[in-house]
């Protein structure tokens, strides 16, 4: 393999310059590497905090109605399909919370704790006492951590919740729970039953929360629930349309950005095999003459561009990963209401990525190489030797 | 003459140029034995190189055959021309074309290696030339490290390498001294008789010219004269 012999010195001969190359290669390939894990970052953040607090699919009532009654047969059909792994049914409504001269609205969500738990992870967020306290005798409620502080009760407290048609009811805090996001404002647990009697509508709830074990594979599941019962089942990608369509398009468009970068660095690549073909001129000649084929000229020469590349894009991938570790440790903040609630840049470092960005680097670097590989492969010997 | 004929062309023409034609041959016939060193001399544009060229498989020609070793090569396959000329044909230009970054022998190894000969025995028959050429001392050195005429013994023991049946050499005393120039010669004679192997040189210096057995004089594209000496 005289070719890569030839490829290599070629190269070692020209450190300075081929250095340059390596490092518009190394830095495109960075430079992707960075952003690409920002978006991911971005993205699996967003989808992260919507699976995290709500529920991966929904049941809603059927159209026109209010109701899900009957709602231990649909629970059981639940429970029985496949990727299903828990499900919560909850009885929802508005309600006025009263302490001495504070009261706020409030949506009052009657559950059974270990379900609601299983669903949505609650337990976790709790900041004072327990979740499953609800269950207990009496009428408990757990309380959402700012509706609580503007009401200005803390726990074992008793509140008054009232709602029009309904006879105002007191309930013990045994809880506070922050979840960390607007709906901490208003939220309020109480257990289904006494929810249900409180608002006179036993036996019925207002919708059924299902957690999947595949969040991706949600779609097919919430189709095949709507389909066979009736009911109106929303997946959280469907919720959540508007923000992933609009993650979908920025990427498309940042694409574009990337083969711009790219494009650079491939132009320095393609300067000095230039370059160099113009300077051995006479030496592809003399190649020629004693019998080196045009393919093997040509392959000489893009050798060269790939050993270039993939020094630049080694090199580029590991300055990438070290800057992605240097970006997660020290936290960088973002304005919060311009980023979805985010209150720093995330960064997720993904191989595909890497794999991506390397690839995507390669080819075009390859690329590159080809016409001046191909002018020379396609040079006349005589005219080459006699160049000097 | 009693050698056996290596090369034969038959109604040779090279016409150059698409408006003006130029015909830098004109209907030459000529024969080459097996172990002849000769010269092809002429004033410039006379067609010697043209014809060494052809001879070469480095160019073809208009019209007219060239047939080396039984071989018409004005009909062989691109791949077939690149192969005859690693194996039959040995080059020397009057610069060197060295290869600047690779030091002696592995610039003699190289037309082996395109020959797909293992790189240790490349390198062993590389040390065996560049012994023959008086350069056994100086096999690591680069271009840059050698003298002109050293260059040159690099360049005629690479032209070697491959045992060619023939060695064409183009004014390859264009760029030295006289002194340098008789020795290059006088190696070339040597090898020469060592070898068997057909040496053809173009020159413009008569005086060179003389050294060799026989010189095929052009003008304008047709011989002239072809004499013994």
């Amino acid at each position: 393999m005289f070719e890569i012999n030839i490829a290599l010195r070629n190269i070692k001969a020209r450190r300075r310059q081929t250095t340059f190359s390596v490092i518009a290669v190394a830095l495109s390939v960075a430079i992707i590497i960075v952003s690409m894990s920002m978006l991911t970052g971005f993205r699996e953040n967003i989808i992260e905090t919507t699976i995290e607090n709500q529920a991966h699919i929904m049941v809603l009532p059927k159209e026109n109605e209010d109701y899900i009654s009957l709602y231990y047969g649909l629970e059981g059909f639940i429970r029985e399909q496949e990727g299903v792994a828990a499900v919560s049914s909850y009885y929802k409504g508005n309600a006025a919370i009263q302490y001495r001269h504070n009261v706020e609205g409030a949506v009052l969500s009657g559950v059974r704790p270990v379900d609601e738990d299983r669903v949505l992870n609650v337990k976790k967020d709790m900041i004072a006492g327990e979740f499953e306290s609800i269950t207990r005798s009496g009428n408990r409620i757990i309380l959402g951590s700012k509706l609580a502080d503007k009401l200005e009760v803390g726990m074992d407290d008793t509140v008054t919740v009232s709602f029009p048609g309904s006879k105002p009811s007191d309930f013990k805090i045994t809880g506070i729970i922050q979840r960390g996001t607007s709906a901490d404002e208003t939220l309020a647990y109480a257990n289904l039953e006494q929810v249900q009697d409180f608002y006179g509508k036993s036996g019925i709830v207002t919708g059924i929360g299902i957690r999947v074990s595949d969040v991706y594979a949600v779609e097919p599941l919430a189709d095949r629930i709507e389909l066979e019962t009736g009911y109106d089942a929303e997946s959280w990608m469907e919720q959540s349309s508007e923000i992933l369509n609009l993650l979908d398009t920025q990427k498309q468009f940042v694409f574009i950005f990337y083969l711009m970068i790219f494009a650079i660095s491939g132009f320095s690549i393609a300067n000095i095999l230039t370059m160099i073909v113009m300077e051995k001129v006479g030496e592809i000649g003399m190649l020629l003459a004693m019998g080196t084929s045009r393919k093997s000229i040509l392959g000489i020469f893009l050798l060269e561009a790939g050993i270039l590349g993939i020094i630049g894009v080694i090199i580029g991938t590991v300055l990438g990963y070290v800057s992605c570790i240097l970006l997660i440790s020290y936290t960088i903040p973002v304005p919060p209401e311009m980023y979805f609630g985010l209150d720093h840049l995330p960064i997720r470092i993904a191989p595909k990525n890497f794999l991506t960005a390397g690839t995507f680097s390669m080819i075009i670097n390859i690329l590159a190489g080809i016409n001046p590989a191909r002018r020379a492969s396609k040079m006349d010997p005589v005219e080459a030797i006699h160049s000097v | 003459m009693s050698k056996e004929n290596i090369i034969q062309i038959t109604d040779l023409t090279k016409v150059y140029g698409d408006g003006v034609k130029i015909k830098a041959l004109d209907n030459v016939n000529l024969t080459i034995g097996r172990g002849e060193f000769m010269a092809i001399v002429g004033p410039s544009g006379s067609g010697k190189s043209t014809l060494l060229n052809m001879i070469g498989i480095l160019d073809t020609p208009t019209s007219g055959t060239i047939t080396l070793d039984r071989v018409d090569i004005t009909k062989a396959s691109e791949k077939e021309r690149s192969k005859m000329r690693n194996q039959k044909l040995g080059f020397i230009f009057q610069y060197h074309h060295l290869l600047p970054d690779f030091n002696a022998v592995e610039n003699v190894m190289m037309p082996l290696l395109i020959n797909g000969i293992k790189p240790s025995n490349a390198r062993a028959k590389a040390h065996t030339m560049l012994k023959e050429v008086g350069l056994g001392e100086r096999v690591n050195h680069r271009p840059k490290q050698l003298s002109g005429g050293e260059n040159q013994r690099v360049a005629i023991a690479r032209a070697l390498a491959n045992s060619p049946d023939i060695v064409i050499g183009d004014e390859l005393t264009g760029n030295l001294d006289s002194g340098t120039s008789e020795k290059i010669y006088e190696l070339l004679r040597k090898l020469n008789r060592e070898h068997d192997q057909t040496f053809i040189l173009v020159t413009h210096d008569e005086r060179m010219a003389e050294k060799t057995e026989r010189i095929i004089r052009l003008v304008d594209g047709k011989i002239t004269e072809d004499k013994s000496t």
